[in-house]
């Protein structure tokens, strides 16, 4: 375990499940017996930020659902009953969840990221690899550090993949066009193997949460930022006696037509990889959505201003943006796949995300938390715990399959959740999603 | 030392085309290759009397640059280390054409380029890695204007050949019956969306935002007897360079010339955008950053004029003329996507 923290995050927590797996989905052992339990009143005047936390997911009686399960299994069915594989962004996923970009920040070190990497991979689920890997740390075909490297990432990911589901999801942003990223890895060798498995995704970063409206941004030592002098704007704003500066790439302009050639683009020059689109929180995402779905991107990733970050403004941190809650609201109904990201971790909140129309949650903080617990099986941990979570949460609801969570099965204090509103999530087929959209 | 041999890329399907030579030594001294390269070289000379008796100057373009055509489509281009500057080697004349243009108003010149193209164009049996073209610009001119001169030089190129060289064609097996219509008759045009509508009559599901794949532009092209330009491509398929039509939004004044009997597409072509504005927001539109069009942008900005103008594949376009199976048999030495060859 190293010294990473997560400020604002519950990192006791994460780092608790990457150690003890499903058993963190229960109280404290040593304490049954002893101690009586309840909502701790603190909680939500806490987190009254986050719509999300708001909501409560609420079981309903009379559950047909369970009924018709009883009906196939000719027995009483129960949480682990339910089905959690689905499709996440035109890959089969063994859980509603994937791996959430993180990029060359220091935070996210090279062992960290692979070993993120190979739990992913091993657990069966999609992984983002951040837009900056490549530019910063290389290729990693001829020369450089080839673990160090994007390569580094894919290929500890793929040797420890199951040999169908999950994938691979290669992030470019507007300055990562000069490293002409997709075309590089979309012509490699070493890639032809998820290619062919249809397990290759190339992700348009149109922003992030926790700074919407800026690019990415590193801390860099003088000599790596002479280095990348050429490619990305270098701002001294820690003095030139720290030897460090501050690494920005630029937002990238868009409108609606430049997103939608974009897209389009990328699915005319890349017609074997599927086409993953990320929205920051803005206050347009539903629009953006909208002409990413329609340009025929195969998901829409969005990541809410409490997403977390490598390195951030502080005045971005904490004022800017649309909480994740927010943003499903304004996106509402929808035509495609959905993903969400920020500050998950547990199954609650997952749930209530897929309740709202989501069709997985991407794990950023959480997942380099636990594999910085647990580099052999921290995250292995902290996901089965929260695919238990999950079972039981959705069993609860008298349902039987990840994809039947629907607006129905939470409720809000206040009226800006008018679950009525929303789609039901098992309402929509989403055998579609894994049509090939060309 | 590592023997560097012509082998099949890792994942390539085999199959496709011809099997490549195992060395250079059995290439070159090959007689199909000796007629195929002694075709080839009649049809420079062809194209170099068509168009300066045209009115085109040559010019001979450069080789390497801070930044080169960014439309093929998923090809990677090649990194140069320049003097510790991130060059590239060039993948089409296109931003040198138009730049050109500013010395003479009809230019054209046999460019070399170098993209790495995605595996699996290494079973079309029309990629190569390294390959060149005729490519021509002229000031001021129309897509019709265009397409004339590109119908003119295809037609005089193989008038020439099968004239001049029967021997060889003989030798090779080619028929030069297959040519009557071509020299006979014009070159039908049709448009992308009509293309796109006969591939769906004919099962074959194809995007109408994209490009033609490979496999439907097979199946277009075996159902032709004679060459045929398709025109009007939507948008988010091509390079900035290509001009939105004014009267159809979201559709380019551009074209495809495709061979018939599958051999697919030779040549390529466009108006041009010329305007700084809609330059600059087109880069945007293919994910360009426009930072690194640096030199290309200062010209546009200071004008540059309108133009159209084409890219014809020369090993294609002697595939198609010599009959051959698979576009290396027209290389000396061939670059096939994903295989190590000298």
């Amino acid at each position: 375990m190293s010294e990473l923290r997560a400020d604002g995050f519950p990192e006791s927590a994460v780092r608790a499940r990457a150690r003890s797996g499903t058993a963190g989905a229960l109280p404290d052992l040593a304490q049954y017996g002893h101690a009586l339990f309840g909502a701790d009143p603190a909680q939500p005047a806490a987190s009254r930020a986050d719509p999300l936390d708001g909501l409560r997911l609420v079981p309903p009686v009379f559950v047909p659902g369970r009924l018709d399960k009883l009906l196939d299994l000719a027995r009483e069915p129960v949480y682990r009953d339910v089905d959690l594989a689905t499709v996440v962004g035109g890959f089969r996923s063994t859980l509603p969840l994937y791996l959430s970009a993180f990029g060359s920040t220091r935070a996210a070190t090279v062992d960290l990221g692979l070993a993120a990497s190979r739990q992913a991979g091993r657990l069966g689920i999609p992984m983002v690899v951040g837009e900056n890997v490549m530019p910063v740390n290389g290729y990693g075909r001829i020369g450089g550090d080839a673990q160090r490297s994007l390569l580094g990432r894919i290929t500890a990911y793929a040797a420890h993949a199951r040999d169908e589901g999950g994938g691979v999801v290669v992030q470019q942003s507007t300055e990562d066009a000069d490293a002409e990223v997709w075309n590089l890895v979309y012509s490699d060798p070493n890639v032809g193997s998820l290619l062919e498995s249809g397990r290759l995704a190339f992700e348009l970063k149109v922003g992030q949460g926790a700074k919407p409206g800026l690019g990415g941004m590193t801390v860099l030592d003088a000599a790596t930022a002479a280095r990348l002098a050429d490619a990305y704007t270098m701002d001294p704003v820690f003095g030139r006696e720290s030897g460090t500066v501050l690494r920005c790439s630029s937002p990238g302009t868009f409108t609606e037509e430049i997103l939608r050639q974009q897209i389009r683009l990328m699915r005319n020059n890349f017609p074997r990889a599927r086409v993953w689109v990320k929205l920051p929180p803005a206050r347009d995402v539903g629009a953006a959505a909208l002409v990413a779905w329609q340009a025929g991107a195969d998901a829409v990733t969005v990541d809410g201003a409490e997403g977390g970050t490598g390195w951030a403004p502080v005045a971005f941190l904490d004022h800017v943006g649309l909480p994740l809650g927010e943003c499903l609201r304004r996106i509402g109904e929808h035509p495609s796949c959905l993903l969400v990201s920020g500050r998950m971790w547990e199954g609650a909140r997952v749930a209530k995300c897929l309740a709202l129309g989501a069709d997985a949650a991407g794990l950023g903080r959480a997942a380099l938390i636990a594999v910085d617990t647990d580099a052999e099986n921290g995250l292995v941990n902290l996901v089965e715990c929260l695919a238990l979570e999950l079972q039981m949460l959705i069993s609860a609801l008298g349902k039987y399959h990840v994809d039947a969570l629907a607006a129905e099965d939470v409720w809000s204090p206040d009226a800006a959740f008018p679950g009525s509103s929303l789609p039901p999530a098992g309402q929509r087929d989403r055998s579609d999603d894994l049509q090939p959209s060309r | 030392m590592t023997q560097i041999n012509l082998t099949r890329p890792v994942g390539c399907p085999v199959g496709a085309g011809r099997p490549l030579p195992s060395g250079p030594r059995e290439h070159l001294s090959s007689p199909v290759t000796r007629s195929v390269l002694t075709i080839q070289h009649r049809m420079l000379i062809a194209a170099r009397d068509f168009l300066s008796g045209q009115g085109f100057t040559e010019f001979l373009p450069p080789i390497v640059g801070p930044v080169t055509d960014p439309g093929a489509r998923g090809a990677k281009q090649v990194d140069v280390d320049y003097y510790g500057h991130r060059y590239k080697l060039m993948t089409s004349a296109i931003l040198y054409k138009q730049a050109t243009l500013t010395a003479f108003d009809k230019i054209f010149c046999i460019a070399p380029n170098v993209r790495l193209e995605p595996l699996e164009t290494a079973s079309t049996s029309r990629h190569l890695a390294e390959f060149h073209q005729i490519d021509v610009e002229m000031a001021g001119a129309s897509r019709d204007e265009i397409l004339r001169v590109a119908e003119g030089l295809v037609k005089h190129v193989v008038q020439q050949v099968t004239a001049r060289l029967p021997g060889e064609l003989d030798s090779l097996g080619r028929d030069t019956s297959v040519f009557a219509d071509l020299l006979a008759e014009p070159f039908e045009r049709r448009t992308h969306a009509d293309a796109v509508a006969d591939l769906h009559g004919m099962g074959h599901g194809q995007s109408p935002d994209a490009e033609i794949d490979w496999a439907g532009e097979a199946m277009l092209s075996r159902k032709a007897s004679k060459p045929f330009f398709v025109i009007d491509y939507p948008k988010g398929c091509r390079g900035f360079y290509d001009r939105e039509s004014h009267e159809r939004p979201g559709f380019l004044r551009n074209f495809d010339l495709i061979a018939p009997e599958g051999y697919g597409e030779l040549c390529s072509g466009s108006e041009r955008e010329h305007d700084y504005a809609t330059i600059v927001a087109r880069m945007r539109e293919t994910g360009e950053n426009p930072a690194k069009y640096g030199w290309y942008l200062q010209m546009v900005r200071e004008g540059i004029p309108g133009s159209a103008g084409f890219g014809l594949g020369l090993e294609r376009f002697t595939r198609y003329v010599a009959g051959l199976e698979s576009v290396w048999q027209a290389s000396a030495y061939p670059k096939v996507p994903g295989v190590a060859s000298p």
